[in-house]
This record gives C-alpha cells, structure tokens and sequence, in this order.
C-alpha cells in the first residue's frame, strides 16, 4: 500500500470537493520561494495524532519530530499513559541512510511493544526514509502478526504535498487499515462519527455532552479524544459528521460507497452555527422524537447562554470589527462575533476556498482580497474597534489604536459551541478594555525614528 | 571519551535533540536582511518557522524550496532553487540569501554549490550543508559561521586595533549576544558579532512585520570582518570558526572560552581582554558586578549546595549551566545531552546520558531541580521537582529572549533565580 502518484491524483481531484469545479486542482503543488504552510507528513499528524491510546512513531531524521512534539493542545479523556504528548522518533542518522533504516524501525516496534503496551502503532513515513526505499509495510504486517496489534503505516512523507493533502492520507490510512477491522455489541440507531474534529483546546467537549443529551451517540472520532478500537466500528455508525474540515470529505465520500453511510458538514462555532449544526444532524436520521428532543434542548441552551453573555453584551454593543483570517474561520469566526452582538464589517478571503467565499457572503457585507492594503483603510473608514487577525496585522492594530485579537495564535481556551462562544466573548470584552494598544503606539519623546 | 557515550535504545521517545538545520536558520535570522532559505519539503521549514515564532515570540523570516514528489526525484537542486530564488525576488529584494539542505535534499546529493554559483548574478548567497540526520542544533549554527566566513569574508593582511568580533554559540540568547558586546566595547573595541541575533530576534517593535530579517550584521560588515584585531569565540561547538576566521588574516587574536559562566570562566575572559589590551583594571562596573557575583555565590550556596540537578540542553549549554551552578555547590547529579560533545567531557558529572526525556524521567526521582526546556514541565510537575527553564523550545514563557546567564552580572542574576525555585521547591506549598 505505498503511496503512490495514482492514490495523490485521486485525492487531489476529489470529485465532491467545491474547489474543483474551477481549477485544474484544488490542491496545486507548493511553489519554491513562496510557500507556507506546512508539509504532508505535518497533516497527517494533525489528522491522527489525537489518537492518545496509540503510539505515533515517526520514522525520520529530527527535524519531523524534534521540532513538532508536545505542539498541539489537543486534550483526551484516555486514562492510560497520553500518547498525544510524547514524540516517538527514529532519529535516522547517516549510517541509516547507507545501510537502510529498517532494523531501527523494527527494534524501535519491539521497544514500544515491550513497555508501553500501546492498542496501536502508526508509524509515520516521511522524506529521507521514502527516498532511501525502507519496506516499511513489511515491517509492519510482520509486526503486527507477532505481536497483534494494528501497525497502521501512514505514508507521509512531507514532499508529496501539502498540509491538507497530508490529512487526506491520514485519513486514508485508517480506512483502509483500521475502519470495519472491528464489530460492535450492538448498533445504536443514532451513532454518529465525527470526522476532522481533533478536540483543540477540548472544542468538541463544548458539544458532545449536548449531543448525547438529546440521544445522539458519537460512535468514533477522527480523531479528537479518539479510541482506536471506536474507530475500528466506525464502519457501523449511521452518519458521519464533517467538523470545519474540507480535507477529510475523501474519506466520508468513501466510506459512503463502502458502508452506505451518509454525511453532512457543520460548524460549531458560535450559537446559530452550533443549533444549525445539532439541526443538520438530527435531520439527517430524520426522527421526529429526536428533533422535537433537539429543539427543547437547543432552546434551553440558547437561554442559557443569553443570560451569561449579557455583561459582555453591554461592553460589545455599537463594536465594530474585521477579521483578518483564513479558511472557514473567515466565516465561522465571523458568526460567532455576530452571535456576541459584534458588527463584522469585513472579512479577509485571501485564504478561503470558493466554498468558504460562497458561505462568507452570507455572513459579512466587505470581502478583503487583499487585507494587508485593505483594512487599515476600512479602520478609518468605518470607526472600526477591533482588528481580529494574525500577528502580522498587530503594527496596523497599533498605529490605528484599535483592539487586537490574534485570532492564529495558539488558544489557550476553547471558542467551540455555546460555551465556547462566552470564552470568545471574554477574549475580545478584555482586548476592547486593555489599555496596551493605545499606550503601545505612543509617540517616542525623541519623536518616531524612522 | 565521550564518543563511547552510546544510546540506551533504538528510538528516541520525546527527544531533546534539535536538527542541523533549524541551527541553521538561527544563524542566518542574525545576518541583516537575510532571507534565510531551506532546501528540503515545505514541512522542514514551516515546522521550524512555528517553532522559532513560538520561543521568540517574534515573526521568524524564513523561505523553502519546497522540494516534491517530481524534483525529489528528477531536479538535482538547481531547479527547485533558483525557482525559490525566482520567486523570493520577486516580491523582496535579500542583501544574502541563506541556502541550507536538510536531510532530504543531502540524500538526494543535491549540488547547493553549483546551484549557488549558476545564481551569482541574480542574488548573493551563502550556502552550507546541514542534513539532519548528522550534528544537531550546535553543529548546524556552527557550520552556517564556517560558511558564511569562508565564502563573504574578504581576506585582509592588517588588523584595527580597536575591532573585535564575538562568535557565539547557538544557545546564547540574543541579550546575552547583546551584553558581551558591551563588556567587550568596554575595552575601548567597536564590536561585531557573527551572527548577531541581540539586533533581530531581541522583541524589539519594528515599524513593519517584514517577509526579511529585521536586523543583525550586515553583509557589508561581514565582508570586512577579517580586520578585526580579536576574535572571541565562546562555545565548543563554534571553537572552529575563530580558526577559520583567521585563516583569512594570521594576524588575527583568536582568544577561545568553552563558557563564559560563573567567576572563573568569566575571570578568564576578562583577564584575556586586559592584557591583550595592557590594562591594570578593567571598568569600574566591571568590578562591581565581580564583588556582586562573589556575593551572589555566597549567598545563594546555602539553596545550592548539595541539590542534585539534571540539566538537558544542548552541550555548550550545559557546561556553561553546571560551571556556574556547581561554583555555588550543586551537585549535577545527571547529564542528559542530545548530542555527544567535548564540552562534557570537563564537567564533573558522574552520570552522562546521550539521550532523551525519557532518560530525564528515569533519573528524576533522585533529583532536585530540572533544568531543561518547556517539555521538562510535564514531567517535573508529574514528580513534583523543581523546574528552571532553559534551551529550547520555551513554549509558554515570554521574555526569554531577555535571559541573561552569563559574565558576573548574568551569573549572578541566574544563581538567584535558580535559589529561588529551589527555596520555594523545598518550602513553599506544592
């Protein structure tokens, strides 16, 4: 199962991906010299790494690991030792690259084998040890016969593509390598799984507690606080739901024609995405008792949501704001300010898909194409408030004096679902009150050096 | 001797090893309008980038060649590059690009020299090989100076007097870079350093978040560096590169410390300067800062002595750490390095790992006080150890291009810091 030109082409051209009507591919190769963004081998650790009941063993030189682990604040309920924070390395040096990486990568399987008894090993391909040809599938079927336990090879290596393409093949390494390997006691009538959730920052606690209330269960997850033996029967639940991710669509289009299962894609950011996205999959067993539960239980946290955000509310009505951000977040993040009683004057789409465009419109009147010659203009144009955007936007934010967000940096605090949105209410309520982006820009006594 | 320090097993589980080529980066982030570039799949430099930004807390200027699947295989390096070259002018215009390989394009064999000299017309450039899986962090920072020096450096047959270069090593912070400059100045030099991270990745607010280094030396001063008077190497790992430098000028002064940490090193350095300079005394606050040292030393042995610390960074960084703490009486109970180095081989350690993490867990229990990067947290809150956070990465700390260990001042700063997590460890509630 070596990646190969026709699987990539494939998962290029995804035929239910929007971004493909237009283009020759949706995902075009990255250009020397103008790249950002991460590598394949990064996406496929973003898809699988939540995974905490399996060890991730990376079979590469340091900079794939060293550089990378311990990075995403992605939390897990697993009780057993978490496998999400620990990096598992190769470390192929030269001798390896003449003589061939492979009794490393075997002895390092029986290491972790023998003393950390993990339910699965995915052991990630990457640049160097494609190039120099290890047979990492027959290390790994041989593996897995001696010591029964998945040994799910994912062939990552960073030069096949990008970020989004490395999540597709993260994905495809568990449909074909741990999807339907497992039966469940029963099959619950509204089982659900959650694809592209990766629970960062606890996102999909925020949602899963309100979701098991009105009779849902989430079968498995890919792979937020995920379970390899879930996964293993994901294959039996009754709908997939796609959260804010277009690279993963592969796999539910897949696993559409394999095990007839249906999807549908939500957002749960903010509190009309978040009752939208309940909606769409209530509506999707279509169950009248299980709608009619959904409702009163939407309603019942709309209420109580309302009565939480109204201090934040007083400090929030009459701000105005612009995003400054890419993807779905240039619309989801757009929402969830609305839903806090913010005026999004305009959205950056430099970094959106058509897809994201289209839903972005019926968010936001101002789409930015180029935010960076953009929004200052707009600052003065509409008295904007706040500058919602990465760190590269903070000298506009000060020489304007407006509020900052850093809407890229690292969260510390979920902004998912209707708890998530008071948490985005407090970020922004306590940039709006600090005093910084006033003083910061203060003219020197000596006046500005130029 | 220390090339008998051998693995414990055949993985690495969560390493403190960092690659040749992220050193790399950190070098050419210290040369002024630089646009450093690495030659690899976009993965190498991005993961970097965010790692880098992280520590720093500052944007961090950087550029791939995002090396694919076709020129993995086809391109011999010249394709992917000067289309990289192609595209990075075209939007900013570098006084050097900083060419380095990871262990992709070395496995390929890729030809950065041709490929650097096939472009001599369109950019200047400097390129040095950096696969990572050879060296780490020290080495990959280390060859980029060689590099650098051996292909801008012009040679000169004189010396100025009154000119002086520093050549740190990679863990010294970018105010440590800063502060040694200064008390070099002190003896009437001008000072450079190469490369001179105190004037890019300091957190200073510059007007604009540009795609290039906001600062550091300028090519135009590395090229004249070969009439620098003395070359001040600090570090182990970049001993080579005073050798280097005065290959271009013999009449160069190549004074060499392994650390500039506790009274003795920085004795050591002081008294080099004052008599290359024939000088009695050195500045007043020189000797100021000495009495502060000697009484830092004494009053903080009380906290030190006998308090057994494990210290995991990088070698130079160790040493310097373990000469400073161990002159006010801790006892470095476990060495874990990454890399195998002659900087341990004068630290009076009896136990010395080549290792990782998990080395540092297993010899825990016995400890005191961890000293090590953000990921030695997890592991000292799970034992209930003291923590004093050096090396890198420091995810969750700001500031900690502020730190200062060095010389009597930053000696005597990180004693008291380090008394104070250990009386805070043995009384404090925890």
């Amino acid at each position: 199962m070596m990646v190969n030109k026709k699987q990539i082409k494939e998962l290029l051209n995804e035929s239910a991906c929007s971004q493909n009507k237009d283009k020759k591919s949706g995902c075009d190769k990255p250009k020397p010299g103008a790249t950002s963004g991460g590598c394949a081998f990064e996406g496929a650790q973003i898809a699988l790494f939540p995974y905490a009941d399996a060890v991730h063993l990376v079979h590469a030189p340091a900079t794939c690991q060293g550089a990378s682990w311990e990075t995403r604040a992605t939390p897990t309920s697993w009780e057993g030792e978490n496998n999400v924070l620990l990096g598992y390395c190769t470390d192929v040096t030269t001798n390896d690259i003449i003589f061939g990486g492979h009794e490393k990568l075997e002895k390092s399987i029986e290491y972790i084998v023998e003393h950390k008894n993990p339910k699965a090993i995915f052991i990630y391909e990457t640049c160097v040890t494609a190039m120099i040809g290890d047979d990492i599938d027959n290390i790994a079927s041989r593996m897995e016969d001696k010591h029964n336990i998945p040994m799910v090879v994912v062939h990552s290596p960073g030069f096949v593509g990008s970020k989004n393409l490395g999540s597709r093949l993260g994905g495809e390494a568990v449909l074909n390598q741990l999807i339907g390997t497992r039966e469940p006691k029963e099959v619950h009538p509204f089982g659900i799984n959650l694809i592209g959730e990766y629970n960062v920052t606890g996102d999909m606690w925020q949602y899963t507690p309100i979701l098991e209330k009105i009779g849902i269960k989430v079968v498995s997850t890919l792979a937020g606080d995920g379970r390899i033996e879930n996964i293993q029967m994901a294959h039996r639940a009754k709908l997939n739901v796609i959260v804010c991710a277009k690279s993963l669509i592969t796999l539910v289009r897949k696993m559409e024609e394999q095990y007839s299962i249906p999807h549908v894609s939500v957002s749960f950011y903010g509190k009309r995405d978040t009752s939208n996205a309940i909606r769409s999959i209530v509506n999707a067993f279509g169950d009248t008792e299980l709608s009619k539960k959904a409702e009163e239980v939407i309603k019942a946290e709309e209420e109580k949501l309302e009565k939480r955000l109204i201090p934040y509310r007083k400090i929030l009505a009459g701000k105005k704001a612009i995003l400054n951000t890419g993807g779905n977040k240039s619309w989801s993040i757009a929402s969830a300010l609305q839903d806090i009683g913010i005026e999004v004057v305009a959205t950056s789409i430099r970094k959106a898909t058509l897809e994201d465009i289209e839903i972005a419109k019926q968010y936001v009147p101002i789409l930015m194409k180029v935010p960076a010659n953009e929004q200052a203009g707009l600052i003065d144009k509409y008295g904007v408030d706040i500058l919602l955007a990465g760190g590269r936007s903070l000298y506009t934010a000060i020489k304007k004096k407006v509020a900052f967000v850093d809407v890229n940096q690292e969260k510390k605090v979920s902004y998912g679902a209707y708890g998530g949105l008071e948490n985005l209410a407090i970020d922004v309520c306590a940039a709006v009150n600090n005093k910084v982006f006033k003083v910061v820009g203060n003219e020197a006594p000596w006046g500005d050096d130029k | 001797m220390k090339d008998t320090l051998k693995q414990t097993k055949p993985l690495q589980i969560n390493p403190i090893k960092l690659s040749q080529p992220m050193g790399a980066l950190l070098c050419f982030l210290g040369i002024k309008n630089c646009m450093p570039l690495m030659h690899g799949a976009q993965g190498c430099a991005s993961f970097s980038k965010v790692f880098f930004t992280r520590h720093f807390s500052d944007p961090i200027a950087v550029q791939t060649t995002a090396v694919n699947d076709i020129t993995a295989v086809i391109d011999g390096g010249d394709y992917s590059i000067s289309e990289a070259i192609k595209n990075i002018t075209k939007k900013v215009k570098p006084d050097i690009v900083g060419l380095f390989t990871t262990g992709m394009t070395e496995t390929k064999g890729d030809d950065i020299k041709g490929a650097t000299f096939l472009l001599k017309d369109t950019q200047k450039m400097a390129y040095v090989h950096t696969p990572d899986f050879e060296g780490g962090l020290e080495s990959g920072f280390a060859k980029s100076i060689e590099a650098i020096i051996e292909q801008i450096v012009e040679e000169k047959d004189e010396v100025d007097n009154n000119k002086a270069l520093l050549i740190p090593n990679v863990n010294l912070t970018p105010m440590e870079v800063e502060k040694i400059k200064e008390q070099i100045s002190l003896f009437g030099f001008e000072t450079y350093s190469l490369p001179d991270l105190s004037d890019s990745l300091d957190g200073h607010l510059g007007l604009k978040q540009g795609a290039l280094t906001s600062g550091g030396i300028s090519v135009d001063e590395i090229k004249e560096l070969a009439n620098c008077a003395v070359v001040i190497t600090v570090g182990n790992s970049v001993e080579k590169s005073g050798e280097i430098l005065k290959q271009k000028n013999q009449k160069i002064t190549h004074f060499h410390f392994d650390t500039l940490g506790g009274l003795e090193k920085s004795d050591a350095f002081y008294k080099a300067l004052m008599e290359f300079k024939k000088l009695d005394k050195p500045h007043k606050s020189i000797i100021r800062w000495r009495k502060r040292l000697q009484d830092a030393l004494l009053d903080t042995h009380f906290a030190l002595g006998g308090t057994n610390a494990i210290i995991a960074t990088e070698p130079d960084q160790i040493l310097s750490i373990a000469s400073t703490i161990n002159e006010a009486g801790a006892n470095i109970q476990t060495i874990v390095t990454p890399n195998n180095s002659i900087s341990l081989e004068t630290i009076d350690c009896k136990n010395i790992i080549f290792g990782d993490f998990e080395n540092v867990e297993e010899n825990l229990e016995k400890a005191d006080i961890l000293i090590s990067n953000f990921h030695g947290e997890r592991l000292t809150n799970k034992y209930k150890k003291a923590l004093m956070l050096r090396g890198y990465p420091n995810y969750e700390a700001v500031g900690n291009q502020l730190k200062n260990d060095v010389l009597y001042e930053g000696s005597t700063y990180m004693l008291f810091e380090l008394a104070n997590i250990i009386n805070h460890y043995k009384y404090g509630e925890h």
